[in-house]
């Protein structure tokens, strides 16, 4: 993600594309050049990456996923997210590599009073997590820590993931109609890559296409990894089965270059201009010495006749 | 000596002469205390997101590029990569090509790509063989299918060796929005039936 232009990069040439010195002209526009890719510089600079991972750090993201019970989410005896709501993510925390206790208590509740956990989360450095706090198939709090895929997209592309954490059977996700993840199970994920744009995407019992969940737009971006998450219940009395969608931004491809030129017609024109300013001026040079021979004869001549 | 000194030391004191002058006191304000910046403490700002899904920006491709000082006058279309990774070009050198993935005129970030061949084999040379001889400042404006407008002015005109085009930074995704114009120039080489360089006019919004 980050940006490091180098000025000496540009190669300065004359305007009619020979490889003459540098005229002033050009001499203005290399400084003016320095300045812009510094700018871009400057400006990347300023852009906070969306994610920090480092060589020693992870990063890690928090879901909030059991419905109706707001919490405090302790990391290592402190408060991290205070009054952490049902459907909402926290993070990223830029951690360094190493293991971290949670603990989830009723808001202002003391951490020994613990609601889930506490849970020993494990993160190794250069690595992106989501930890989800869930319900399981059978309608408990549950947590589990999910890494997400922050590789690389390829151009045109994003990535999906997607995340059964709620109190549910065995579901399919389907895709534009199409299933695209089958038979995937309570604490369960899958990952695609898929074109940019907006997918319909839903969630039907396994071998069903009677969606219990959806259809909800998801929009797939180049260089984002979205990931959706079917969360709450699907009980009868409580059916409160919800979709919520967490965006990492992962770094997208650049093309490769841009070949924007095959025929050389370009190339010709501007030799021939030259050559043509070439035979032009030796033409006019010879004019003016053959004119100024015969000037001067005639001139001898009007002596002579004098 | 003593004199070059003096012009150094002038500059110091006119520079601390901008900092704010002090209340006077008594004037009833509440006192500026010269007090030290708090120490942070260790409890951290963590971000949170609401997981509802969000309706995307969809993009607003550009369907038009105008610069007078070039003669350039051109339908643009959406591109997007070759299977060969490089950036895909209409095959007319009149039309140019708005890379679809990166950012457009109207994104809040970021650059937008339109790049267009100097010349391909049985079309005449493109409007795009113009951009190199493109002054400081020329206007460059750029239109969408609905009606909108953003206007640029010219920053840099720069070669690039083919190998060496900064695409990274060309086509970033982040930062402050600018326009990138690309196109081929240099040597032709006709073992390889390519031009050496890119033809880059990176153009900033006009305020």
């Amino acid at each position: 993600m980050h940006v490091h232009p180098n000025p000496h990069f540009a190669r300065k040439y004359s305007q009619q594309g020979g490889k003459s010195r540098p005229t002033k002209e050009d001499n203005v526009r290399k400084t003016i050049a320095a300045g812009v890719v510094a700018g871009f510089a400057l400006a990347a600079g300023l852009v906070m990456p969306a994610q920090a991972i480092s060589a020693t750090t992870a990063d890690l993201y928090v879901f909030h996923g059991i419905p109706d019970t707001p919490v405090d989410v302790w990391v290592n005896g402190e408060v991290k997210v205070p009054d952490f709501q049902p459907g909402t993510f926290a993070g990223p925390l830029d951690l360094p590599a190493g293991d971290y206790e949670v603990v989830l208590t009723a808001p202002d509740a003391p951490v020994t009073d613990p609601a889930l956990g506490p849970v020993t989360l494990t993160l190794e450095a250069g690595k992106s997590y989501t930890a989800a706090a869930f319900l399981d198939a059978d309608g408990m709090g549950t947590a589990k820590l999910f890494t997400n895929d922050v590789a690389t997209t390829n151009a045109g592309e994003g990535r999906l993931t997607v995340r059964h954490t709620a109190a549910a059977p065995a579901v399919d996700i389907l895709a534009n109609g199409a299933v695209a993840f089958s038979n995937v199970v309570n604490g369960a994920e899958g990952t695609t890559a898929l074109p940019v744009g907006t997918i319909s995407a839903a969630v039907a019992a396994t071998g069903t296409t009677e969606p219990v969940l959806g259809p909800a737009d998801v929009a797939i971006k180049d260089g984002v990894l979205t990931i959706a998450y079917a969360w709450g219940s699907l009980d009868g009395e409580t059916n409160n089965l919800k979709l919520a969608a967490q965006e990492i931004t992962v770094g997208h491809t650049n093309p490769g270059g841009v070949p924007s030129g095959t025929a050389g017609y370009a190339a010709e024109r501007d030799a021939m201009t030259q050559a043509f300013w070439i035979v032009g001026i030796a033409a006019l040079l010879a004019a003016a010495s053959v004119g100024g021979v015969l000037t001067s004869r005639r001139m001898r001549a009007t002596k002579l006749d004098s | 000596m003593t004199r070059r000194l003096i012009a150094p030391l002038v500059l110091v004191l006119a520079l601390s002469a901008c900092a704010p002058v002090p209340a006077p006191s008594g004037a009833g304000a509440p006192s500026a205390s010269p007090t030290p910046t708090p120490v942070p403490t260790s409890t951290v700002d963590v971000p949170i997101v609401d997981g509802a899904l969000q309706p995307a920006r969809a993009s607003l491709p550009p369907v038009r590029v105008r610069i007078d000082a070039a003669g350039v006058d051109m339908e643009v279309v959406p591109v997007g990569v070759e299977s060969s990774g490089f950036m895909e070009l209409p095959p007319d050198p009149a039309i140019a090509g708005w890379y679809r993935f990166g950012p457009d005129p109207w994104s809040p970030d970021g650059n937008t790509v339109i790049a267009a061949h100097i010349d391909a084999p049985d079309y005449p040379i493109g409007p795009f063989a113009n951009l190199r001889d493109l002054p400081a400042d020329a206007e460059i404006t750029v239109a969408a299918a609905d009606g909108s407008t953003a206007a640029y002015g010219v920053a840099t005109v720069t070669y690039y060796p083919k190998q060496e085009l900064p695409t990274e930074a060309l086509f970033a995704r982040e930062g402050t929005r600018a326009l990138v114009l690309i196109t081929c120039g240099g040597d032709f080489d006709e073992t390889t039936g390519h031009y050496d360089d890119n033809v880059v006019v990176v153009a900033t919004p006009r305020a």
